[in-house]
């Protein structure tokens, strides 16, 4: 960013039903749109928000444009993925040839958990798969424990190519360092699966920024909450995927970063999207996201989804109320057919917007008896609060139910004591204070919630993470995203030193991806010594580094807005 | 992906050791995390895993008699996986899975009754206290434990081996030829529960073949005749061909497919010090097969090196089995003789050895021959540590579940008798009836 006062940033947030574009600056929203998205073509949609969004508006002073996009979404959920020649190294252990996406081929070579070479890959095979595989486009090559030894999957790829041309070759190391060789199969999969729709994507997103005048460098947003350039995300695609929830919480960094211990809840039109916070920063997944029911190595927020919104149904069952997680249309204050939380929000004095008799008359359906209108409108608003309260308790539950290690993290209990609900999405100021009031806590709801979105997007800063592995025995260190592995100089190396040298590689790593280090944390480190016959022989130590996730700026929405 | 749901319960106590370089030491479940974590074992539906509670000091007391008490012997590891070894138990008897295995350290089974220190890097028995626990919240009677670890299972063994709703099988390398040097065929419990410890002790270099023998004609046909209510696999890892500190030749084949065939409600692990070569392997194959998943793939990758059968193995094998076959067959009538011939009481006087905590136990048991109930016990024990000159005696006296009038009488009478005559440092009684230790 240079100078601060005339930094713009263009957001654009590509939703299930609305695509929303802003634009930010001097940590304010300048100008803000909204369009039905374009199933058909995500494009048009987007392409129309821009052009609403950008009206009067300099598209030189533009610095940076982010999207949030459904374009890795939708290629899946539609069944436009390519098929994908997925190479495999599985070694000893699980048979999950009929756990992945596709068929696999499965190749003999492999390397042990201490990334020592148990068996080379047989060039006879591959030679094999490749005749087999000649028509496919794009390959994945993923083997077990590879990324304690990268060199297997890339002699595996150099050989692949020696026979056939793929557009692609997706590297399980490079996608993922940790361990978990299904989740790292599942995402190497996906990656190549999805590589050429994103790849069409970005050109046209580029050209169609070039013909706008905007020159600055274009980001898109990953599952983490983190952005990559366009350009380096052509390779991962698979990252991009669920970026819309990520966007979201990004949006609640910027709008009303919550201190402490907190928990955030996007109450949009069929679902709430609940997330818990600590110290200011949203939670991780333990593993990954799950794309189509296969587990992946993708890093994303922990979200739990329950189906409350402003259109969830609300109807009398055994004459109880319930609501949700049904949707039968948008709220009869707007024309819909069957009562909804939202026209609950209207009786309540919550919310204004379409017909207020119509609101009226639905909350009079439900009514028994003479019953007042507002006052059975509160107790649906309850019992929605009711629904998010409980997964909110579910998820604190699982938080403090979750596997540890080590004798101390038993001791000291993992839980999370929220003090703070923050409600954005566009039935927060009707629901988010009554499940704050039902935790018996503080609630904030920002100005700007609607949109928070495509804020997330526009101010979401660049993220990417290292693995750096020593292993002083073998005398290697390897960094698996980098498919390096390398002699280990200093054998007396510590936990200190491989933290320094996981901020190194991180640093190269982020150059090479076009991006700035930012500020830089440890995911992970562990640190183990060896021992062999009484005899200390070496340590083992592991340090995974993230430039950490955030937004650039906070944004602030002035009265009016 | 069809798993049949089991329960796990992974606590590899990266922060708790022994000593630095003591086989129980932090570095002993890296490479078994490693491998789950690499297998997405943990992300399998219907592998479901669960964070180990903490055991209380009670669930110890309701099992031990700790000298002076079981909270000055022990650290929080301990009750971690006490603790560990209840959440699997809950998971499956609360019908949450179908099955569970317990992968916790540190191990327990040759924590015996009464407990002066760490002894086969056991403090507390973990299975133990897991069963009485059972017992006590949830109303279990008969339980079957088989104990696949190479070395034999001694401190289980004690604790049960009054308790003829107890099986207890233990096949280990014989006592000949390594720790702790007891589990002969002769060690086959108290007169009342005659024939339910039963010892097989195996030569050195015994295969799968060899353990599958055993398995097939006379584990599985005893416990389909117990008929108890839960098994429990006692799951050392030991008898592996690599192992550093035994001399066995099963592979983690024969290890997968002893627990498909065993089908264990509950399995708890024990010792395995092929930290790398075997562990990760065994485990794997252990928690495929209980999940009703293919194993065959899982195959060491030295699995070259495993040595092959020796006839002459084969042979004592089979001849053991046939011999144990009779005593179990004729398990009543041996108890009947057993009882006639020790009279009111039955007593043993033992020498018990702690080789990590380097103290030395006198014991003096003895059991009152009952025809109403279980009978009750004295324990008289003392013990030396080493060169400190750290002296340290009890006198406990247990009071079965199920009690008898006279036995309860008895037992207390003897406590206070005891107590009166102050030859000791302490005095106990453990009343399993109430749930309840009283000192004196």
């Amino acid at each position: 960013m240079r100078k601060r006062g005339n930094t713009m940033l263009l957001g654009i947030d590509v939703g299930g039903t609305f695509t929303d574009a802003v634009v930010i600056s001097n940590a304010k929203i300048l100008a803000q749109a909204k369009y039905a998205t374009t199933h058909g073509d995500l494009m048009e949609g987007m392409l129309a928000a821009l052009d609403l969004v950008l009206s009067g508006i300099d598209t030189s002073q533009i610095q940076r444009v982010a999207l949030s996009t459904t374009i890795v979404t939708n290629t899946v959920v539609e069944g436009k993925t390519d098929k994908v020649a997925l190479v495999l190294m599985p070694g000893p252990g699980l048979d999950i040839a009929k756990m992945v996406p596709q068929e696999p081929y499965i190749i003999s070579g492999y390397v042990d958990h201490r990334g020592r070479e148990v068996a080379r890959p047989d060039e006879s095979e591959i030679k094999v798969v490749c005749r087999k595989a000649e028509k496919i486009a794009n390959f994945a090559v993923v083997g077990k424990f590879a990324v304690r030894n990268p060199a297997i999957e890339q002699a595996v790829a150099a050989m692949i190519r020696q026979y056939v041309a793929p557009a692609y070759i997706t590297i399980g190391s490079e996608i993922s360092g940790s361990l978990n060789f299904w989740r790292r199969t599942n995402s190497a999969y996906y990656n190549s699966a999805v590589w050429r729709q994103f790849g069409i994507f970005a050109t046209a997103v580029n050209q169609a920024l070039t013909v706008r005048g905007i020159t600055a460098p274009v980001y898109v947003l990953k599952a983490d909450g983190g952005t990559l350039p366009l350009d380096t995300a052509r390779n991962y695609p698979v990252e991009a995927i669920f970026t819309g929830p990520a966007a979201s919480v990004l949006g609640i960094m910027a709008l009303a970063a919550p201190e402490g211990e907190a928990v955030s809840l996007d109450i949009g039109g069929t679902t709430t999207d609940i997330a818990l916070w600590r110290d200011g920063v949203p939670l991780f997944a333990e593993r990954g996201a799950v794309i189509n029911g296969y587990p992946t190595a993708v890093r994303s927020f922990w979200l739990s989804s329950v189906g409350i919104g402003g259109d969830s149904l609300v109807r009398r069952q055994g004459g109880v109320l319930a609501v949700g997680p049904s949707r039968e249309g948008p709220p009869m204050a707007v024309g819909g057919p069957k009562p909804t939380v939202s026209d609950a929000m209207i009786v309540a004095g919550i919310a204004s917007f379409g017909d207020h008799a119509k609101a009226v008359a639905a909350m009079a359906q439900l009514a028994e008896g003479e019953q007042d209108v507002k006052l059975i409108a509160k107790e649906v608003l309850q019992v929605a609060a009711g629904k998010i309260t409980t997964a909110i308790g579910d998820m604190l539950a699982a938080k403090a139910a979750e596997p540890v290690e080590r004798v101390a993290d038993i001791i000291s209990s993992n839980t999370i004591q929220p003090n703070l609900v923050v409600g954005v999405g566009g039935a927060a100021a009707g629901i988010a204070p009554l499940v704050a009031a039902q935790l018996g806590v503080k609630v904030k709801v920002p100005k700007g919630a609607t949109v928070a979105n495509a804020v997330g997007a526009a101010v979401a800063k660049p993220t990417l993470a290292v693995t750096f592995r020593a292993d002083t025995e073998e005398r290697y260190f390897t960094v698996a995203e980098l498919g390096l592995q390398d002699k280990l100089e200093n054998k007396r190396v510590s936990l200190n030193d491989a933290e320094i040298l996981a901020k190194k590689y991180l640093a190269e790593r982020a150059a090479q991806a076009g991006i700035g280090v930012g500020k830089m944390e440890t995911v992970y480190a562990e640190e183990f010594n060896l021992v062999r016959g009484f005899q200390t022989v070496g340590k083992i130590i592991t340090c995974q580094q993230q430039i950490k996730p955030g937004v650039f700026t906070d944004v602030a929405i002035e009265e009016g807005e | 992906m069809q798993a049949k749901p089991l329960g796990l319960v992974f606590f590899p106590a990266f922060d708790w050791a022994i000593s630095p370089t003591h086989p129980e030491r932090e570095e002993r479940l890296l490479y078994t995390r490693d491998q789950l974590v690499e297998e997405g074992l943990l992300d399998i539906p219907g592998i479901k895993e669960y964070k180990p509670r903490l055991a209380k000091i009670a669930d110890a007391e309701r099992v031990h008699i700790g000298v002076p008490d079981i909270a000055s012997l022990i650290t929080d590891a301990h009750l971690v996986s006490a603790g560990g070894a209840i959440t699997a138990a809950e998971a499956v008897v609360s019908g949450d899975v179908e099955r569970a295995f317990a992968l916790v350290r540190p191990p327990g089974h040759h924590a015996m009754r009464v407990v002066h220190g760490t002894r086969g890097f056991c403090t507390i028995n973990i299975e133990a206290i897991m069963i009485e626990y059972l017992r006590r919240q949830r109303g279990i009677g008969r339980v079957a434990i088989v104990d696949t670890d190479v070395h034999h299972g001694d401190g289980t063994q004690d604790i049960f081996y009054h308790d003829p709703d107890t099986l207890f099988i233990s096949f280990h390398q014989d006592g000949r030829t390594l720790y702790p040097g007891t589990g002969f065929t002769d060690e086959a419990g108290g007169p009342r529960a005659f024939g339910t410890t039963i010892n097989l002790p195996l030569p050195p270099g015994t295969t799968d073949e060899g353990m599958h023998y055993i398995l097939d004609n006379l584990v599985l046909p005893i416990l389909a005749d117990f008929a108890p209510d839960l098994i429990i696999n006692s799951a050392g890892q030991d008898n592996h061909y690599s192992d550093p500190l035994a001399g066995m030749a099963v592979t983690a084949q024969g290890y997968a497919r002893l627990a498909d065939k065993l089908k264990a409600d509950i399995a708890v692990l024990e010792g395995g010090y092929s930290i790398e070569d075997a562990l990760p392997y065994v485990n794997t194959g252990i928690i495929l097969a209980m999940a009703g998943l293919d194993y065959r793939r899982v195959v060491e990758p030295d699995i070259a090196r495993a040595p092959k059968s020796i006839a002459r193995n084969t042979a004592y094998i089979e001849k053991l089995v046939r011999q144990q076959m009779g005593l179990w067959q004729n398990r009543f009538s041996l108890s009947r003789q057993a009882c006639t011939k020790a009279g009111d009481y039955w007593q043993r006087q033992r020498h018990i050895y702690y080789d990590d905590s380097s103290i030395s136990e006198q014991q003096l048991e003895r059991v009152r021959v009952c025809t109403k109930c279980h009978g009750f016990i004295t324990v008289e024990s003392q013990s030396n540590g080493d060169y400190q000159g750290d002296y340290k005696s009890i006198f406990a006296a247990i009071i079965p579940r199920e009690p008898c009038a006279a036995c309860r009488q008895q037992a207390k009478d003897a406590a206070l008798l005891a107590k009166t005559q102050g030859q000791f440092q302490h005095y106990i009684i453990q009343d399993k009836e109430n749930d309840f230790v009283e000192r004196l």
